[in-house]
Protein backbone atom coordinates (compact mmCIF):
# COMPACT_ATOMS: atom_id res chain seq x y z
CA UNK A 1 0.00 0.00 0.00
CA UNK A 2 1.28 3.40 -1.33
CA UNK A 3 1.00 6.58 0.94
CA UNK A 4 1.63 10.26 0.76
CA UNK A 5 2.06 11.93 4.30
CA UNK A 6 2.36 15.32 4.87
CA UNK A 7 4.92 15.89 7.09
CA UNK A 8 6.52 19.36 8.86
CA UNK A 9 8.13 19.67 12.06
CA UNK A 10 8.63 22.97 13.30
CA UNK A 11 11.64 22.64 15.16
CA UNK A 12 13.59 21.15 12.04
CA UNK A 13 11.38 21.78 8.93
CA UNK A 14 11.66 25.07 7.55
CA UNK A 15 8.77 24.23 5.14
CA UNK A 16 6.28 20.95 5.32
CA UNK A 17 6.86 18.20 2.56
CA UNK A 18 4.66 15.35 1.68
CA UNK A 19 6.98 11.63 2.23
CA UNK A 20 6.32 8.51 0.57
CA UNK A 21 6.00 5.71 2.63
CA UNK A 22 5.33 2.09 1.30
CA UNK A 23 3.96 -0.60 3.51
CA UNK A 24 1.96 -3.85 3.16
CA UNK A 25 -1.09 -3.93 4.97
CA UNK A 26 -1.39 -7.36 8.04
CA UNK A 27 -4.53 -8.93 7.37
CA UNK A 28 -6.11 -7.16 10.60
CA UNK A 29 -5.44 -3.72 9.60
CA UNK A 30 -8.52 -3.42 8.13
CA UNK A 31 -9.41 0.72 9.14
CA UNK A 32 -6.65 3.34 7.78
CA UNK A 33 -5.57 4.20 11.51
CA UNK A 34 -4.35 0.41 11.85
CA UNK A 35 -2.13 1.65 8.89
CA UNK A 36 -0.81 4.59 10.45
CA UNK A 37 -0.16 3.19 14.25
CA UNK A 38 1.97 0.26 12.03
CA UNK A 39 3.75 2.83 9.84
CA UNK A 40 4.82 5.12 13.20
CA UNK A 41 5.73 1.88 14.74
CA UNK A 42 8.19 2.09 11.66
CA UNK A 43 8.91 6.08 11.83
CA UNK A 44 8.37 6.95 15.59
CA UNK A 45 8.80 10.87 14.04
CA UNK A 46 5.25 10.46 12.60
CA UNK A 47 3.20 11.94 14.06
CA UNK A 48 -1.18 12.34 14.14
CA UNK A 49 -3.88 11.99 17.19
CA UNK A 50 -6.13 9.10 17.96
CA UNK A 51 -7.49 7.73 21.00
CA UNK A 52 -10.26 5.81 21.09
CA UNK A 53 -9.65 4.07 17.58
CA UNK A 54 -13.59 3.45 17.23
CA UNK A 55 -15.07 7.01 16.12
CA UNK A 56 -16.21 8.18 19.27
CA UNK A 57 -13.32 10.61 20.35
CA UNK A 58 -12.91 12.40 17.09
CA UNK A 59 -9.19 12.37 17.92
CA UNK A 60 -7.85 11.69 14.22
CA UNK A 61 -9.97 13.77 11.77
CA UNK A 62 -7.94 14.64 8.76
CA UNK A 63 -7.61 15.37 5.11
CA UNK A 64 -7.88 11.58 3.19
CA UNK A 65 -7.44 11.85 -0.46
CA UNK A 66 -8.68 15.41 -0.26
CA UNK A 67 -11.90 14.84 1.55
CA UNK A 68 -12.04 15.10 5.68
CA UNK A 69 -12.75 12.19 7.78
CA UNK A 70 -11.41 9.91 10.62
CA UNK A 71 -8.63 7.34 9.66
CA UNK A 72 -10.71 5.50 12.15
CA UNK A 73 -13.50 4.92 10.63
CA UNK A 74 -12.19 4.48 6.92
CA UNK A 75 -11.56 1.66 5.30
CA UNK A 76 -8.01 1.02 4.05
CA UNK A 77 -10.17 -1.33 1.25
CA UNK A 78 -11.47 0.95 -1.58
CA UNK A 79 -8.78 4.07 -1.21
CA UNK A 80 -8.00 5.15 -4.07
CA UNK A 81 -3.37 4.73 -3.93
CA UNK A 82 -1.49 6.43 -3.07
CA UNK A 83 -3.06 7.87 -0.17
CA UNK A 84 -2.95 11.36 0.25
CA UNK A 85 -2.96 11.87 3.92
CA UNK A 86 -3.32 15.84 5.02
CA UNK A 87 -3.84 17.33 8.42
CA UNK A 88 -7.31 19.17 8.41
CA UNK A 89 -7.69 22.23 5.84
CA UNK A 90 -7.24 25.49 7.24
CA UNK A 91 -6.23 25.07 10.52
CA UNK A 92 -3.00 25.90 12.18
CA UNK A 93 -0.58 22.82 11.99
CA UNK A 94 1.19 22.04 15.11
CA UNK A 95 3.40 18.98 13.63
CA UNK A 96 3.02 16.20 10.65
CA UNK A 97 -1.29 15.31 11.31
CA UNK A 98 -1.73 17.02 14.32
CA UNK A 99 -3.43 20.91 14.16
CA UNK A 100 -4.30 23.53 16.72
CA UNK A 101 -8.06 23.38 17.23
CA UNK A 102 -7.96 26.50 19.29
CA UNK A 103 -10.17 28.68 17.15
CA UNK A 104 -12.72 25.84 16.80
CA UNK A 105 -13.20 25.15 20.03
CA UNK A 106 -13.52 28.90 21.06
CA UNK A 107 -16.31 29.26 18.35
CA UNK A 108 -17.66 26.30 19.85
CA UNK A 109 -17.68 28.27 23.59
CA UNK A 110 -18.99 31.00 21.88
CA UNK A 111 -22.34 29.42 21.42
CA UNK A 112 -22.76 28.75 25.10
CA UNK A 113 -23.21 24.99 24.85
CA UNK A 114 -24.84 23.94 27.95
CA UNK A 115 -28.24 23.99 29.48
CA UNK A 116 -29.52 27.82 30.79
CA UNK A 117 -32.67 27.11 32.62
CA UNK A 118 -32.34 29.71 35.76
CA UNK A 119 -35.44 27.46 37.35
CA UNK A 120 -34.16 25.73 40.91
CA UNK A 121 -33.43 22.33 39.83
CA UNK A 122 -36.09 19.68 41.00
CA UNK A 123 -35.04 16.81 43.08
CA UNK A 124 -33.98 14.75 40.26
CA UNK A 125 -33.86 15.36 36.54
CA UNK A 126 -35.36 18.01 34.76
CA UNK A 127 -37.64 15.69 32.53
CA UNK A 128 -38.72 16.06 29.08
CA UNK A 129 -41.24 14.74 26.78
CA UNK A 130 -40.29 11.90 24.51
CA UNK A 131 -41.40 14.03 21.25
CA UNK A 132 -39.21 16.35 23.08
CA UNK A 133 -36.09 14.46 23.23
CA UNK A 134 -36.75 13.22 19.81
CA UNK A 135 -35.90 16.69 18.55
CA UNK A 136 -32.31 16.60 19.87
CA UNK A 137 -31.59 13.56 17.90
CA UNK A 138 -29.06 14.60 14.62
CA UNK A 139 -27.53 16.67 17.21
CA UNK A 140 -26.43 15.04 20.55
CA UNK A 141 -24.48 12.66 18.62
CA UNK A 142 -21.81 15.61 17.26
CA UNK A 143 -18.09 14.41 18.76
CA UNK A 144 -16.34 17.92 17.41
CA UNK A 145 -13.43 16.40 15.59
CA UNK A 146 -14.07 19.42 13.31
CA UNK A 147 -14.10 17.56 9.95
CA UNK A 148 -17.08 19.88 9.22
CA UNK A 149 -15.72 23.40 9.88
CA UNK A 150 -12.23 22.38 8.67
CA UNK A 151 -14.04 21.61 4.79
CA UNK A 152 -16.18 24.37 5.28
CA UNK A 153 -15.59 27.55 2.82
CA UNK A 154 -17.27 30.07 4.83
CA UNK A 155 -15.12 29.01 7.95
CA UNK A 156 -12.18 29.60 5.77
CA UNK A 157 -12.63 32.94 5.06
CA UNK A 158 -13.85 33.91 7.85
CA UNK A 159 -12.98 31.44 10.58
CA UNK A 160 -12.86 34.06 13.73
CA UNK A 161 -16.05 35.78 13.13
CA UNK A 162 -18.13 32.35 11.27
CA UNK A 163 -18.99 30.17 14.02
CA UNK A 164 -18.81 27.48 11.48
CA UNK A 165 -20.80 24.20 10.88
CA UNK A 166 -19.84 22.27 14.11
CA UNK A 167 -20.79 25.24 16.64
CA UNK A 168 -24.04 25.83 14.62
CA UNK A 169 -25.18 22.21 15.13
CA UNK A 170 -24.76 22.91 18.73
CA UNK A 171 -26.15 26.23 18.95
CA UNK A 172 -29.65 24.69 17.46
CA UNK A 173 -29.33 21.56 19.83
CA UNK A 174 -29.58 23.97 22.48
CA UNK A 175 -32.06 26.07 20.75
CA UNK A 176 -34.82 23.00 20.22
CA UNK A 177 -34.01 21.75 24.04
CA UNK A 178 -37.53 22.54 25.70
CA UNK A 179 -35.59 22.48 29.20
CA UNK A 180 -33.76 25.41 27.54
CA UNK A 181 -34.92 29.06 28.29
CA UNK A 182 -32.68 31.32 26.34
CA UNK A 183 -33.77 30.37 22.96
CA UNK A 184 -34.54 33.81 22.31
CA UNK A 185 -31.27 35.25 23.37
CA UNK A 186 -29.66 32.23 21.68
CA UNK A 187 -31.33 33.39 18.39
CA UNK A 188 -30.61 37.11 18.82
CA UNK A 189 -26.72 36.28 19.43
CA UNK A 190 -26.87 34.62 15.93
CA UNK A 191 -28.47 36.69 14.26
CA UNK A 192 -25.61 39.48 12.30
CA UNK A 193 -23.83 39.55 9.34
CA UNK A 194 -21.76 36.78 10.03
CA UNK A 195 -22.23 34.62 13.29
CA UNK A 196 -24.98 32.33 11.19
CA UNK A 197 -25.22 34.43 7.74
CA UNK A 198 -21.80 33.24 6.07
CA UNK A 199 -23.16 29.87 5.22
CA UNK A 200 -23.59 29.95 1.84
CA UNK A 201 -25.09 26.14 2.19
CA UNK A 202 -22.66 25.07 0.45
CA UNK A 203 -23.31 21.46 2.58
CA UNK A 204 -19.72 20.30 2.75
CA UNK A 205 -20.01 20.03 6.16
CA UNK A 206 -23.23 17.57 5.74
CA UNK A 207 -21.12 15.76 2.80
CA UNK A 208 -18.19 14.82 5.20
CA UNK A 209 -19.26 14.56 8.53
CA UNK A 210 -18.23 10.83 9.68
CA UNK A 211 -21.20 10.10 12.04
CA UNK A 212 -23.68 11.09 9.26
CA UNK A 213 -24.87 14.66 10.92
CA UNK A 214 -26.68 17.46 8.91
CA UNK A 215 -25.42 21.04 10.10
CA UNK A 216 -26.74 22.42 6.90
CA UNK A 217 -30.27 21.44 8.47
CA UNK A 218 -29.37 22.64 11.62
CA UNK A 219 -28.42 26.01 10.40
CA UNK A 220 -31.32 26.04 7.59
CA UNK A 221 -33.84 25.20 10.98
CA UNK A 222 -32.33 28.36 12.92
CA UNK A 223 -32.99 30.47 10.11
CA UNK A 224 -36.38 29.48 9.54
CA UNK A 225 -36.95 29.88 13.55
CA UNK A 226 -35.28 33.41 13.22
CA UNK A 227 -38.10 34.12 10.37
CA UNK A 228 -41.21 33.17 12.62
CA UNK A 229 -39.53 34.64 15.38
CA UNK A 230 -39.43 38.59 13.18
CA UNK A 231 -42.84 38.16 11.81
CA UNK B 1 -34.93 40.63 17.57
CA UNK B 2 -31.91 43.46 17.68
CA UNK B 3 -33.09 46.33 15.35
CA UNK B 4 -29.70 46.37 13.63
CA UNK B 5 -29.12 43.17 12.39
CA UNK B 6 -28.86 42.98 9.23
CA UNK B 7 -27.67 38.82 8.87
CA UNK B 8 -31.43 37.94 9.16
CA UNK B 9 -33.00 41.13 6.86
CA UNK B 10 -30.39 40.79 4.61
CA UNK B 11 -30.60 36.61 3.76
CA UNK B 12 -34.91 37.73 3.16
CA UNK B 13 -34.00 40.30 1.26
CA UNK B 14 -32.07 38.10 -1.57
CA UNK B 15 -34.50 35.13 -1.17
CA UNK B 16 -37.95 37.28 -1.70
CA UNK B 17 -36.30 39.35 -4.98
CA UNK B 18 -35.26 35.91 -5.86
CA UNK B 19 -38.63 34.00 -6.28
CA UNK B 20 -39.72 37.85 -7.62
CA UNK B 21 -37.22 37.80 -10.48
CA UNK B 22 -37.89 34.27 -11.50
CA UNK B 23 -41.99 34.72 -11.51
CA UNK B 24 -41.06 38.11 -13.51
CA UNK B 25 -38.23 36.51 -16.43
CA UNK B 26 -40.65 33.12 -16.75
CA UNK B 27 -43.64 35.76 -17.32
CA UNK B 28 -41.25 37.44 -19.96
CA UNK B 29 -40.19 34.05 -21.60
CA UNK B 30 -43.78 33.04 -22.23
CA UNK B 31 -44.49 36.86 -23.09
CA UNK B 32 -42.14 36.59 -26.14
CA UNK B 33 -42.79 33.09 -26.85
CA UNK B 34 -46.46 33.45 -27.37
CA UNK B 35 -47.06 36.74 -28.18
CA UNK B 36 -43.42 38.42 -29.68
CA UNK B 37 -44.00 42.14 -30.61
CA UNK B 38 -43.60 42.01 -34.72
CA UNK B 39 -41.58 45.84 -34.14
CA UNK B 40 -39.78 48.20 -32.18
CA UNK B 41 -43.27 50.84 -31.80
CA UNK B 42 -44.99 47.38 -30.56
CA UNK B 43 -42.25 46.54 -28.07
CA UNK B 44 -41.97 49.76 -27.20
CA UNK B 45 -45.67 50.63 -27.00
CA UNK B 46 -46.01 47.21 -24.54
CA UNK B 47 -42.88 48.71 -22.16
CA UNK B 48 -44.83 52.05 -21.78
CA UNK B 49 -48.21 50.17 -20.58
CA UNK B 50 -47.87 50.60 -16.98
CA UNK B 51 -49.63 47.27 -16.11
CA UNK B 52 -45.78 46.15 -17.72
CA UNK B 53 -43.90 49.03 -16.60
CA UNK B 54 -44.47 48.55 -12.99
CA UNK B 55 -43.67 44.95 -12.57
CA UNK B 56 -40.27 45.80 -14.38
CA UNK B 57 -39.74 48.61 -12.30
CA UNK B 58 -39.92 46.26 -9.68
CA UNK B 59 -38.09 43.62 -11.36
CA UNK B 60 -35.14 46.19 -11.46
CA UNK B 61 -35.15 47.15 -7.89
CA UNK B 62 -35.37 43.54 -6.82
CA UNK B 63 -32.32 42.31 -9.08
CA UNK B 64 -30.14 45.68 -7.68
CA UNK B 65 -31.02 44.64 -3.96
CA UNK B 66 -30.09 41.02 -4.75
CA UNK B 67 -27.04 42.13 -6.25
CA UNK B 68 -26.23 44.08 -3.15
CA UNK B 69 -26.57 41.61 -0.95
CA UNK B 70 -24.60 38.92 -2.83
CA UNK B 71 -21.97 41.19 -3.89
CA UNK B 72 -21.57 41.91 -0.54
CA UNK B 73 -21.37 38.86 0.22
CA UNK B 74 -18.50 38.17 -1.63
CA UNK B 75 -16.89 41.08 -0.55
CA UNK B 76 -17.15 40.62 3.54
CA UNK B 77 -15.84 36.71 2.92
CA UNK B 78 -12.71 37.46 0.53
CA UNK B 79 -11.92 41.81 1.01
CA UNK B 80 -10.56 41.69 4.74
CA UNK B 81 -8.54 44.79 4.86
CA UNK B 82 -10.83 47.59 6.01
CA UNK B 83 -9.11 50.43 3.78
CA UNK B 84 -10.00 47.78 1.14
CA UNK B 85 -13.38 46.86 1.53
CA UNK B 86 -14.88 50.18 2.35
CA UNK B 87 -13.36 51.07 -1.07
CA UNK B 88 -14.97 48.11 -2.83
CA UNK B 89 -18.20 48.56 -1.04
CA UNK B 90 -18.43 52.01 -1.95
CA UNK B 91 -17.73 51.63 -5.33
CA UNK B 92 -19.74 49.01 -5.35
CA UNK B 93 -23.01 51.06 -3.70
CA UNK B 94 -21.87 53.92 -6.51
CA UNK B 95 -21.99 51.76 -9.30
CA UNK B 96 -25.89 50.15 -8.62
CA UNK B 97 -26.67 53.77 -8.09
CA UNK B 98 -25.88 54.78 -11.35
CA UNK B 99 -27.47 51.80 -12.75
CA UNK B 100 -30.60 52.13 -10.99
CA UNK B 101 -30.42 56.23 -12.32
CA UNK B 102 -29.99 54.89 -15.77
CA UNK B 103 -33.03 52.40 -15.23
CA UNK B 104 -35.54 54.91 -13.94
CA UNK B 105 -34.07 57.19 -16.64
CA UNK B 106 -34.80 54.67 -19.62
CA UNK B 107 -38.40 52.92 -18.21
CA UNK B 108 -39.63 56.22 -16.29
CA UNK B 109 -38.96 58.86 -18.26
CA UNK B 110 -38.81 57.15 -21.39
CA UNK B 111 -35.66 58.63 -22.16
CA UNK B 112 -32.26 56.13 -23.64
Amino acid sequence: MRLSIFRFNPEKDEKPYMQDYEIAPEQTDRMLLDVLVRLKGRDDSLTFRRSCREGICGSDGMNINGRNGLACITPVKGLKEPVVLRPLPSFPVIRDLVVDMTRFFKQYHSIKPYLINNDPPPERERLQSPEDRAKLDGLYECILCACCTSQCPSSWWNPDKFVGPAGLLQAYRFIIDSRDQATQERLDDLNDAYRLFRCRTIMNCTEVCPRHLSPSRAIEKIRLMMVKDSS
Amino acid sequence: MRRTATGLRAWLVQRVTAVYMLLFIVFLLFHFLLAPPDSYEAWHGWMRNSRIAIPASVFFAALLLHAWVGLRDVLMDYVHPLAWRISALALLAFSLTAIAAWVVRILLMGTA
